[in-house]
C-alpha cells in the first residue's frame, strides 16, 4: 500500500522530541551531525597522511573513529530510505524541482553549488561548534 | 558497542521521522530561507519545544546531565553567518543531506563531499581561529536562565507561548 500523504510537522517534530528525550535518557547522548563531518575527513586523511592527523591539533580532539554520533548520522539514511521506500515518495534526481525552474535541468551547477555551499557551511558550522 | 547499536536506532527513527514530514528537500530547506514555506521551522520548533520540557525534567531529577555548549560570540556569529551562506547554497543541512540521500535525492553526494572537505579545511585553520575568533566575547557555557537569573521553568513556558503563537500565526498566513 502507497500512501505519499505528509505527516504534520508538528507531529513529526514533536515526536522527534520524544525521541531525543529517549536518546538523551538512555543514552545520555544528544542530537549532532557536524562533529561526524570531522571524524570522516581525519578518517579519509588518515588513509593518505597519518602522521599529519595524529599530530593536528583538531583531530586530536574530535578523533577519526566511529561513535554514537557516526551511527546516529548512518541511521539518518537508512530511516529516510525506509520511510521514503514504503511511501513510494523515493525519486532519484540531481536536481532538486525549485532549482530547476530557477535554473533548468543543470546538474553540473548544481553539483558545484552543493558542494561549495557545503564546504562553507561545514566551516562555519564547525567554527560555531553547532 | 551498546552506544553504537543505540545511534543507529535513533538515527532510523530520526530520519524516518525526517522524511514522513517531508522536511530534509531541498525545496522545503529553500522555502523556509525564502520564508514562503514555515514546515521545517515547524518542525524544529515543536521538536525543541517537546524535548526541553522532557530533559529539564530529567534533569531536575538528576537522572541526565545538560550538554551546554560554550558561547563565544565572535566564533557564533561569524560560524552562523558562514553556515548561513553555506546552508542557502546546498539546500541541506548536516544531518539532512544524509537524509536527502535516503530518499533518492542525489545532489546531496555533493553537498556531503564538501563539507567534509570543509571539515578538513577547518581543522587546518583551528590553530589560527584559536587565537582569533575563539578569544572574541567568551562567556563559557552559560543557559539563558542562568544569564537572566531566572528559573528554567519560566524561560520554558515562555519559549513554548512563543512557540504556539507563531505557529498559529504561520497557519494564519498559510506558511
Amino acid at each position: 500500500m502507497h500512501s505519499d500523504k505528509a505527516w504534520s510537522p508538528y507531529l513529526a517534530g514533536g515526536l522527534s522530541g520524544l525521541v531525543s528525550i529517549l536518546s538523551v535518557w538512555i543514552a545520555g547522548q544528544y542530537f549532532g551531525a557536524s562533529t561526524t563531518f570531522v571524524r570522516i575527513a581525519g578518517m579519509i586523511e588518515s588513509v593518505f597522511t597519518p602522521e599529519r592527523v595524529a599530530q593536528l591539533e583538531y583531530f586530536v580532539r574530535v578523533a577519526p573513529r566511529v561513535d554514537w554520533q557516526w551511527m546516529f548520522v548512518t541511521g539518518i539514511l537508512v530511516g529516510s530510505f525506509i520511510a521514503a521506500w514504503t511511501s513510494g515518495t523515493f525519486k532519484k534526481q540531481w536536481v532538486p524541482d525549485m532549482w530547476n525552474s530557477k535554473f533548468g535541468h543543470t546538474p553540473v551547477k548544481r553539483g558545484f553549488m552543493a558542494f561549495f555551499g557545503g564546504a562553507i557551511a561545514m566551516f562555519g558550522a564547525r567554527m560555531a561548534d553547532g | 558497542m551498546k552506544l553504537i547499536i543505540l545511534g543507529l536506532i535513533t538515527g532510523i527513527l530520526f530520519g524516518f521521522l525526517l522524511q514522513k514530514a517531508r522536511v530534509i528537500r531541498y525545496d522545503k530547506q529553500l522555502g523556509a530561507l525564502r520564508l514562503m514555506d514555515m514546515t521545517i521551522v515547524k518542525f524544529m520548533l515543536s521538536a525543541v519545544m517537546v524535548s526541553m520540557v522532557g530533559v529539564y525534567i530529567l534533569h531536575d531529577l538528576g537522572l541526565v546531565e545538560l550538554s551546554i555548549k560554550t558561547t563565544i560570540l565572535g566564533a557564533n556569529i561569524v560560524g552562523g553567518i558562514l553556515f548561513g551562506i553555506g546552508w542557502g547554497m546546498l539546500g541541506y543541512c548536516p544531518g539532512t543531506s544524509l537524509g536527502a540521500i535516503g530518499e533518492g535525492r542525489l545532489d546531496a553526494l555533493w553537498g556531503i563531499l564538501g563539507m567534509i572537505f570543509g571539515a578538513g579545511v577547518f581543522a587546518e585553520f583551528y590553530p589560527a581561529l584559536k587565537n582569533t575568533v575563539y578569544t572574541w566575547g567568551d562567556f563559557g557555557k552559560i543557559t539563558l536562565p542562568q544569564a537572566l537569573g531566572i528559573n528554567h521553568w519560566i524561560v520554558i513556558v515562555l519559549f513554548i507561548i512563543f512557540g504556539i503563537l507563531l505557529f498559529r500565526w504561520f497557519e494564519k498566513k498559510g506558511l
